[in-house]
């Protein structure tokens, strides 16, 4: 085999800290190569430099060994080298044809050829049996499908070399095998493949060799054959997998949430759910598992009060819902750790001690005369007192929480939502693109809340997570509770297949 | 009453209205072309009294408003890239740094006109341009007159809206460029150059924007006095999210700001007892009501207005 | 890591200034005239004796309190581009009640006006709040053509029903506010827009409505998620916004003009808004910087006389310092420049940028 892309010593510095530091690898003609790494290894940066996005501080590339300058996308684009991104860079309004044809002057006309392109695009579809509707608008197709698009451009593009982020991360179990299909065909013409992606199982069944990525740099490239799950898993983390197992509880008699055929926007498989029925207990977690966008986000803002349902009853605590209204639930000692901390908690441009007290304004402690006043020195105190204790790093409780990291951010939701020792706690992917160690305390921060008697409401894509804490665990697909399991001794199989549709 | 009600009336109206929907098209044109590159502008009344400025200015000088069209161009392409480097290198805020345009321009060119002729002068007079009928056209009864009796720039407005029409629907730099107003990440990681596509978009909202205010002095009156845009550029803009950000629809909003804008300036000759003010709202209220009432989704393209910047973290 | 950041606030418009000065002054050297002596009558305009003292205090207040506006209403992220119409709405109550009212005078019926002034502000605010929040219009858009609305009926008032004699003006407020500073036209107006200047930077910084105001201009979404009501907090930062201007219109009438007349208001909510983002959206700033663009002014027509430099030398002035401004403030917030800065300035606290790096 021949090797297709080297790259030596790369290196990318953001401000002073390194997110690539001196990393080599090399990609054969016809491999299936994959970068393995926990989030924040540096995989995407890695190959957002590699695909021209991100100018590398160090290091140089050799194509053929030939020695290159990756300046820009649309030479890499001409190098051959293609990219499906982990969160599709698909326009929405355009059509999957245009879509496909965006950017591209390979005939010289200005006016697009439609009738010329369109078969040429439809050729090279059915070459590596990817079925797409040409025709229909981006919105209209599922994820999977928006999927093929994206490796239908790359290769219209005559990518060479394919890069595909976490492509299984929104996939059922079915898609998956029909991308590996795919995969297969691409290798067989000689194309070669950079697959990213935690998942070892997947790792496995794919890949001719495996790079592992650690805290930005590179740790060992194994061939296949010659490993095992373990062994990667131990590379990627660095240290023994210790399956910490938390202490499983039954379910309490008391229920803090109920759900009664709950429906939102129930034709949308998506976006919507369906006649839910759910319980949670007093002191005890109930997850849910499930690939994203099955509805989890309805679910959760409908709990919180962001959203109202087109029907079926909320009881919180015994009390039916009427209105639903954050501020009611918030006052109901209800607390939510929401799926995009940037967006829906926290407040980028205001500083760590305004984003700890944003629930609690009206309180004795924080205002006098009905928030007429606010208590400067008690407030400082109060933000203080929170940093020691949820170890928050920041230089100071004044700094502009944008300046922080994902994982001091999270804390700070944490530190917010689980002081006031909330009765129920809906908590939404709660360590997404927090490290390894955070995801610790995170998780030991709510297994505390719930031996408190705090019953709490876990959504997560990230099954592990699922697994390790949840009391119960309920599956959601398109919208519907398709099964609920024990979570002591788990039916990990069975769970599965529930996810991807496949429940009994 | 009845006298004036007659068939030169309504000639005289939809003239009027074809005239005056000239400039809030061309700008609200100007408008969609920035916006479609995700660079929502609100500085379009000041480069339109810039552009009124340079385009009198030089119509005044050379005594040929044909060169003063082009000057406009020209003096608020060159406007307009203040706004275009502060908003696409620097990431300024688009709106704050369109209000700061609103500001900056009419100041400019009050600064100039007072410069050039003197503190205490007497209105200039500029010659405006001539009207140049269609052949044949232009001779149909009563819709002749109304539609093939203009100057060029009249016709080569509406002709630019079925050209805009195909340029982003047919052709693959349109397409381009719209990528760029809906997913700037996408198109870039596909080798368009976003920020030089957005310089050109606000090259070409600049250039357009200039012409509107150009014409305003060289086509419609022929003296400059501050404030002649009168708030022109906003019903443009408000053109634009009326029409849906299609140049089909921009064509229709602008026609009914013309419309309104031409009904009270008949009213206002035909019944001078009516306080002039009152029917100078027509305008303004019916640009309110037609909004409110029709409301408006969100429509224009996705990454409007946001700052875009290569590497991020 | 705070005060770096005010500091920062505090140079980039004083920096602004500079430059927007320095060239203006190339401008005046290349239209012939000798920036030094132009300047000199400018400052002379503006303090050479108690009454042009007392001129730029009263030039001061309208700006003060249409700046006010926009600064309220863009804390809780909308614009407020209708200032002067609320100015408007805010004077022509003010006369109409002067001229309808019968039965009281004196200090009652001035605050009568005032407050007349106060709500019709606020109504005419709420209107592009109201259709922002219901039917989701751009709230940039009403405000202005709302503006155009409110001069033309001032102009139908003062040319027809309310005008008195020959010029189309109104008669004279029936109560005017004290002046408070001998020899000059200084009144009360100042004290109350600084009094409002107080009150919003207590009520932004110091109070739980103010803070919840701040988190819906910063972030909706997060402020919805955390229980505000976004919807209601908009609403009232435009009513609050429109009442201060339309008090600014009531003020200016009862303290400086008397009377409607044409080009009564002209200007003021752009100036307004310039004024605000210049002052770095700080109710204190905008005070300050409503008193510089008031030294420009009161100093304008000395200069004209003086030096012979148009007076439109002081409009390119006060244009070139919200251009600089506004690039500036956009500069120093670009990922490098504060990368930058921050190795610049705190070479001090080296030891604490260690510790927040590594997390």
């Amino acid at each position: 085999m021949k090797e297709f892309l080297r790259m030596e010593n790369m290196s990318k510095k953001f401000g002073e800290v390194y997110a690539n530091r001196e990393i080599n690898l090399s990609i054969m003609e016809g491999e299936v190569h994959t970068l393995l790494g926990e989030n924040g290894a540096g995989k995407s940066t890695l190959m957002n430099i590699l695909t021209g996005l991100y100018q590398p501080t160090g290091g140089s590339i050799y194509l053929h060994g030939k020695k290159v300058k990756i300046d820009s996308p649309s030479k890499a684009v001409k190098l051959g080298i293609g990219m499906v991104h982990q969160h599709f860079m698909l326009v929405e309004a355009l059509t999957v044809f245009e879509n496909i044809i965006l950017g591209i002057t390979k005939d010289k006309s200005i006016f697009i050829k439609k009738d010329a392109i369109k078969n040429e695009i439809l050729e090279l579809a059915d070459r590596y049996g990817l079925d797409i509707e040409i025709d229909k608008a981006i919105t209209e197709i599922s994820v999977g499908a928006q999927q093929r698009v994206e490796i239908l451009k790359a290769l219209y593009r005559g990518a060479e070399l394919l890069i595909l982020d976490e492509p299984t991360a929104a996939l059922t179990d079915i898609e998956v095998e029909g991308l590996f299909k795919i995969i297969r065909k691409l290798t067989a013409e000689n194309k070669s493949v950079i697959f990213i992606s935690h998942k070892m199982r997947e790792v496995l069944e794919i890949s001719d060799r495996i790079t592992i990525l650690r805290t930005g740099q590179t740790i060992k490239t194994l061939t296949k054959d010659k490993t095992e799950e373990a062994e990667l898993a131990n590379l990627m983390i660095g240290k023994e997998l210790v399956s910490s197992e938390y202490k499983k509880v039954m379910k309490t008699k008391e229920n803090i949430l109920s759900l009664e055929q709950v429906s939102f926007n129930k034709t949308s498989k998506h976006n919507g759910i369906s006649e839910i029925s759910l319980n949670v207990g007093k002191g005890e977690i109930l997850g849910i598992a499930g690939v994203d966008g099955n509805g989890q986000s309805q679910l959760a803002q409908i709990v919180t009060g962001v959203i109202a349902p087109d029907s079926g009853n909320v009881i919180l605590n015994t009390n039916k819902i009427a209105k639903f209204a954050p501020i009611d639930f918030i006052n109901s000692n209800v607390s939510h750790i929401p799926e995009d901390r940037n967006k829906m908690g926290l407040i980028g441009n205001m500083s760590v001690r305004e984003n700890l007290i944003l629930k609690s304004l009206n309180k004795k402690r924080i205002s006098a005369g009905k928030g007429l006043y606010l208590k400067r020195k008690a407030i400082a105190l109060y933000a203080k007192e929170m940093k020691e204790k949820y170890d928050i790093r920041c230089a100071s409780i004044d700094m502009e929480l944008r300046n922080l990291s994902g994982g001091n951010q999270q804390k700070i939701v944490l530190a917010r939502e689980l002081e006031e020792e909330p009765k129920l706690l809906v908590a939404v992917h709660p360590t997404r693109g927090l490290d390894i160690g955070a995801t610790k305390y995170v998780h030991d921060k709510m297994i505390d809340s719930r031996d408190k008697g705090c019953g709490i409401l876990l959504i997560s894509a990230d099954f592990d997570e699922v697994l390790k804490l949840s009391d119960r665990i309920a599956v959601m697909f398109e919208g519907q509770v398709v099964g609920v399991y024990s979570g002591e001794n788990p039916p990990i199989n069975e769970i599965s297949l529930a996810m991807s549709g496949k429940a009994k | 009453m009845e006298a004036v009600l007659n068939v030169t009336f309504f000639q005289e109206l939809l003239l009027s209205t074809i005239r005056m929907a000239t400039p809030i098209l061309i700008v609200a044109l100007a408008e969609l072309y920035s916006e479609r590159a995700g660079q929502v502008n609100i500085g379009l009344d000041g480069i339109m009294a810039f552009g009124a400025l340079v385009g009198f200015l030089t119509s005044y000088i050379t005594g040929s408003p044909y060169l003063g069209i082009l000057a406009g161009a020209v003096g608020g392409l060159l406007i307009n890239m203040v706004y275009a480097f502060c908003t696409i290198t620097l990431g300024a805020e688009q709106i704050v740094y369109g209000m700061a345009i609103n500001i900056f321009a009419p100041a400019l060119a009050s600064f100039i006109y007072k410069i050039y002729f003197g503190i205490s002068s007497t209105l200039a007079q500029a010659t405006l341009m001539k009207v140049m009928p269609i052949p044949f056209l232009s001779k149909i009864p009563v819709l002749g007159p109304v539609l093939f009796n203009h100057t060029i720039i009249v016709y080569l407005t509406y002709l630019l809206v079925p050209f805009t029409y195909l340029f982003f629907t047919k052709t693959k730099p349109g397409l381009n460029y719209r990528a760029v107003g809906e997913y700037p990440k996408a198109a870039e990681s596909l080798g368009i150059n976003v920020v030089r596509q957005k310089y050109i978009a606000s090259m070409i909202c600049g250039a357009l924007a200039g012409i509107g205010g150009a014409y305003l002095t060289t086509c419609y009156i022929s003296t400059y006095s501050d404030g002649v845009v009168s708030g022109r550029g906003f019903i443009a803009l408000s053109a634009v999210i009326f029409g849906r950000w299609m140049p089909g629809g921009v064509l229709l909003a602008a026609l009914l700001f013309g419309f309104t804008d031409a009904l009270q300036l008949r009213f206002q000759v035909m019944s001078s007892a009516t306080p002039y003010q009152l029917l100078a709202m027509i305008p303004y209220l019916s640009t309110l009501f037609v909004l409110a009432f029709l409301g408006i989704k969100k429509a224009g393209p996705k990454a409007n207005g946001k700052p875009y910047f290569r590497e991020e973290r | 890591m705070k005060l770096k950041n005010t500091l920062i606030k505090i140079l980039v418009p004083i920096l602004s200034v500079i430059c927007s000065f320095l060239v203006g002054a190339i401008m005046i050297t290349f239209i012939g005239g000798n920036p030094a002596d132009a300047y000199k009558f400018l400052f002379r305009g503006a303090f050479g004796s108690t009454a042009n003292i007392g001129e730029t205090i009263v030039k001061s207040v309208p700006l003060i309190f249409t700046g006010l506006a926009a600064t309220f209403a863009y804390k809780c992220g909308v614009f407020n581009l209708g200032a002067e119409g609320q100015f408007t709405m805010g004077a022509v109550t003010s006369i109409w009640i002067s001229t309808v009212v019968t039965g009281i005078t004196g200090i009652p019926l001035l605050i009568l006006s005032l407050t007349g002034g106060i709500i019709a502000g606020g109504i005419w605010g709420a209107i592009p709040g109201i259709l922002k929040i219901t039917r989701g219009l751009n709230e940039i858009i009403v405000s202005i053509m709302l503006n155009y609305v409110a001069v033309l009926f001032m102009g139908y008032l003062y040319s027809s029903p309310l005008r008195e004699g020959s010029v189309p003006q109104t008669a004279a407020v029936a109560v005017k506010l004290g002046r408070i500073m001998n020899g000059t036209r200084v009144h009360a107006g100042i004290i109350i827009a600084l009094i409002i200047a107080v009150g919003i930077y207590y009520f932004l910084f110091f109070t739980a409505g103010g803070f919840k105001l701040r988190a819906v201009g910063l972030n909706q979404t997060a402020a919805r998620f955390n229980g505000y009501s976004v919807k209601k907090f908009i609403l009232l930062s435009f009513i609050i916004s429109g009442a201060i201007a339309g008090l600014g219109g009531s003020v200016e009438l009862h303290g400086t003009q008397f009377r409607l007349m044409s080009g009564f208001g002209a200007g003021y909510g752009f100036d307004g808004v310039a004024i605000a983002l210049i002052g770095q959206l700080n109710p204190i700033g905008t005070v300050l910087v409503a008193y510089l663009f008031a030294v420009l002014r009161a100093g304008a027509t000395t200069m004209q006389v003086g030096s012979g430099m148009p007076t439109s030398v002081v409009d390119i002035i006060q244009a070139l310092i919200i251009v600089f401004a506004v690039a500036g403030s956009a500069f120093t917030n670009l990922p490098k420049t504060r990368q930058f800065l921050s190795n610049m300035l705190s070479k001090q606290n080296r030891k604490e940028k260690e510790e927040w790096k590594q997390c």
